[in-house]
């Protein structure tokens, strides 16, 4: 009996490893290859169509002494900064709104998850007309107010601001899915016990619903963070592939994708891809210390 | 009773055969394909029938040679660096003037003299037959990396009847008889129309092209060109006052004449529907705006020739051309050899010109009869015949995507009117320099 289970067990695990195999294969080649790859070539000058030439750390001093990696950076930081904390609040309170059991509860539900279906270049190129100065649905509402025209994404100061609204527009509906049902598996009775004890809404959202999701908000941060770092589709669309106007939405995606594609240094572009992979591993990590930190 | 139930691996064999079986159509179409000769363009669908013509002809006089359309996406270059990249290069390319010197420096390109070298009684001919500027924008490092098959520089197109209308003289029909930037700016002040709010019903001016090369078109007409030498430059003029003088104007007429729409302006509604739909008097663009013009409904139209700066002594346009290259690992170079030289040659040309679509590039073509009747529409005929041959080079270097990105960014401002030209001169022609200098 023993025996026969044995033979079973490893007839099971055969199969189990060869169905596994296909899936294994698909993620050595497309994944490890070219990330072992590109690490490779960030030590090379190439350009894809003459040998790589082993150039050794160069294109990493070189990049660090770019001044436009500087502002590139610094468009990022504040890219992620002002995409990432209004995406995280509106998520929360939408996530809190639409958690409550209502009648039609459903169908605000389907709605605010729409834009999650949407492409992003689609997306974008619906928000150039939205941002149009002198017709766009923007600034007709700003007029409603008597508030004069905004040139969004032709002003280098406001192209910025633009960018971060459709960041955000794109990035609350994902964020409130995983809050949502962070929030749906938080124990009734705790919101019981709250209410008896004279707690009131607010109270109970920031004393139990917050703290009991921190996970969720965490996972939410970090997600949100790594999209905002490597943004790179809305930015082509909305303002170019130069990053502009002048270097306002020039960011590290942009840089990257110029540099491989418009340049034709992939060895540079790759030495890029490798410094922002860092400074996001730094960032998770980080974030995650701190959340377990919160937990003990 | 029960049916024989089909077993997972009954399935799993019959979806292999089918799988299998479905492949098979497709293989005789791959050996097609991979026998056809290749040729990739980029071309909006009028200009894609124009050239589906000359490859019809070319497939009715070789009917050995099979050719194959690769149309190109909205960034052709990109496109065919990928392709080539991947090692799946078409056979024959087409080639810009500003970017096909990177994809020559890398390689990708055949240096089609090994192959004229071959065709002496060809080469002789069509060097008798071309205009010198021209063909020598594809000559780079020694090689001749493109034939040249068409003319797209710029000159303006006008509205004859918003002239008329205004009482403004016509505009020279000849780039011997220049006018002057302040003739063409006093023109496009009368044809501007304002309403009392200030709100603008019609531009005297709009461009349709890329404006930082908009502007250096205006400051080769003040008399400074690009660079010298024009092949692989290690300096650019943006330090030469008349070439920031050129810069200033063009970027005057809409910051502070107001007689051209801002970014802003132009937002709404794009500079060519602009003249298109008779609100602009005139328009900067090249040939390949003509047919869009001549299907606007009620807009009579002409052209003539760029404005001549106080600092310029002969007008011009720009050496905007497209050439076809072949690919260096072609497997079938003679077949692309025998197109490139049937669509650059003397009947390639003459359909060109005879199409109406482009400008063809060889003077035997220009001066046809059938170029001029696909022309009727317009009077002042040589502006275009004579376009080719009036104009100026801008820089052939592999460094261009680097120069043009740098360009748009430090432009920006100068054409906002937030910054002077002259303030360009502090800081942009050491970071260029710097770019050729590493190129």
């Amino acid at each position: 009996m023993s025996a026969r289970g044995s033979a079973l067990q490893r007839r099971r695990a055969r199969a189990g490893r060869l169905f596994v195999l296909p899936n294994l294969a698909a993620l050595l080649v497309f994944m490890a290859f070219p990330l072992g790859y590109s690490l490779y070539l960030s030590f090379t000058r190439s350009d894809l169509f003459r040998p790589a030439t082993f150039v050794g750390i160069t294109n990493y001093r070189q990049l660090f002494a770019d001044p436009l990696f500087g502002i590139a950076l610094r468009n990022t930081v504040v890219f992620t900064v002002g995409s990432v904390l209004p995406t995280v609040l509106i998520s929360l309170g939408i996530a809190a709104l639409l958690n409550r059991k209502l009648k039609g509860i459903a169908i605000f539900r389907t709605i605010i998850f729409v834009p999650l279906a949407v492409s992003a270049v689609v997306m974008a190129v619906v928000w150039q007309f939205v941002f149009n100065t002198d017709n766009g649905l923007l600034n007709i509402m700003l007029g409603w107010l008597h508030l004069g025209p905004v040139p969004w994404l032709v002003d280098p100061h406001w192209a910025m601001v633009s960018l971060c609204l459709v960041s955000v527009w794109k990035g609350v509906p994902f964020a409130t899915v995983v809050l949502l049902a962070a929030m749906g598996g938080i124990d009734e009775n705790l919101y019981e016990a709250a209410r008896i004890d004279g707690a009131g809404e607010l109270r109970r959202f920031f004393a139990i619903t917050v703290p009991l999701i921190r996970a969720a908000l965490s996972f939410v941060v970090i997600i949100s963070t790594i999209n905002a770092f490597q943004a790179f589709d809305q930015v082509y669309v909305l303002t170019g592939g130069n990053g502009g106007p002048e270097s306002a939405t020039y960011v590290l995606g942009i840089m990257l994708f110029q540099h491989a594609f418009g340049f034709g240094e992939f060895g540079y572009a790759c030495a890029l891809a490798w410094v922002m992979f860092a400074i996001l591993l730094v960032l998770t990590g980080l974030q995650l210390r701190r959340g377990r930190q919160e937990d003990t | 009773m029960y049916a024989t139930p089909i077993n997972r691996r009954t399935l799993l064999r019959g979806a292999g055969v089918l799988g299998a079986a479905a492949l098979v159509p497709s293989l005789p179409g791959c050996d097609d394909d991979d026998r056809a000769l290749s040729f990739f363009f980029a071309a909006n669908p009028e200009e894609a029938d124009a050239r589906r013509r000359i490859i019809a002809e070319f497939s009715r006089r070789h009917p050995d040679i099979p050719v194959r359309i690769v149309l190109s996406g909205p960034d052709p270059v990109q496109q065919m660096s990928t392709f080539c990249a991947g090692g799946k290069c078409p056979d024959v390319l087409m080639a810009w003037e500003l970017t096909y010197a990177a994809l020559a420096d890398r390689g990708v390109l055949l240096d089609l003299n090994t192959l004229a070298r071959g065709d002496p009684a060809f080469s002789t001919d069509l060097h008798r037959d071309s205009i010198a500027a021209l063909y020598d924008t594809f000559a780079f490092n020694g090689g001749q990396y493109a034939l040249p098959e068409q003319w797209s520089g710029n000159f303006l197109y006008y509205n004859t009847a918003l002239f008329a209308e205004a009482g403004v003289p016509t505009p020279p029909a000849h780039w011997e008889q220049p006018w002057t930037f302040a003739e063409f700016l006093a023109a496009a002040q009368a044809l501007t129309k304002r309403s009392a709010a200030g709100t603008v019903s019609q531009w005297g001016f709009v461009d349709t092209w890329v404006p930082t090369y908009s502007a250096g078109l205006f400051a080769m007409n003040n008399g400074a060109p690009w660079c010298e030498p024009r092949t692989n430059p290690t300096h650019l003029n943006l330090d030469d006052d008349a070439f920031l003088h050129g810069v200033q104007f063009y970027a005057d007429l809409a910051a502070s004449h107001h007689v051209s729409p801002t970014t802003i302006d132009a937002q709404s509604m794009s500079t060519m529907d602009l003249f298109a739909a008779g609100k602009a008097a005139m328009a900067l663009a090249g040939h390949w705006r003509y047919q869009s013009f001549a299907r606007a409904p009620g807009l009579a139209f002409d052209v003539t020739t760029l404005p001549l700066g106080p600092h310029g002594t002969r007008p011009c346009s720009n050496i905007g051309t497209t050439g076809l290259a072949i690919a260096a690992d072609s497997p079938r170079r003679e077949q692309a050899w025998e197109f490139v030289k049937f669509a650059a040659g003397p009947v390639g040309q003459a359909l060109i010109a005879d199409s109406g679509l482009f400008v063809p590039v060889l003077r035997s073509a220009l001066r046809s009869a059938g170029f001029a009747a696909a022309h009727r529409r317009i009077t002042q005929l040589s502006v275009l015949t004579e376009g080719p041959a009036h104009s100026g080079y801008l820089p052939v270097t592999p460094a261009w995507p680097k120069i043009d990105a740098l360009l748009d960014r430090s432009f920006g401002p100068v054409l906002r009117g937030k910054r002077t030209a002259m303030s360009l001169k502090a800081t942009l022609p050491q970071a260029i320099d710097r770019i050729l200098e590493a190129a």
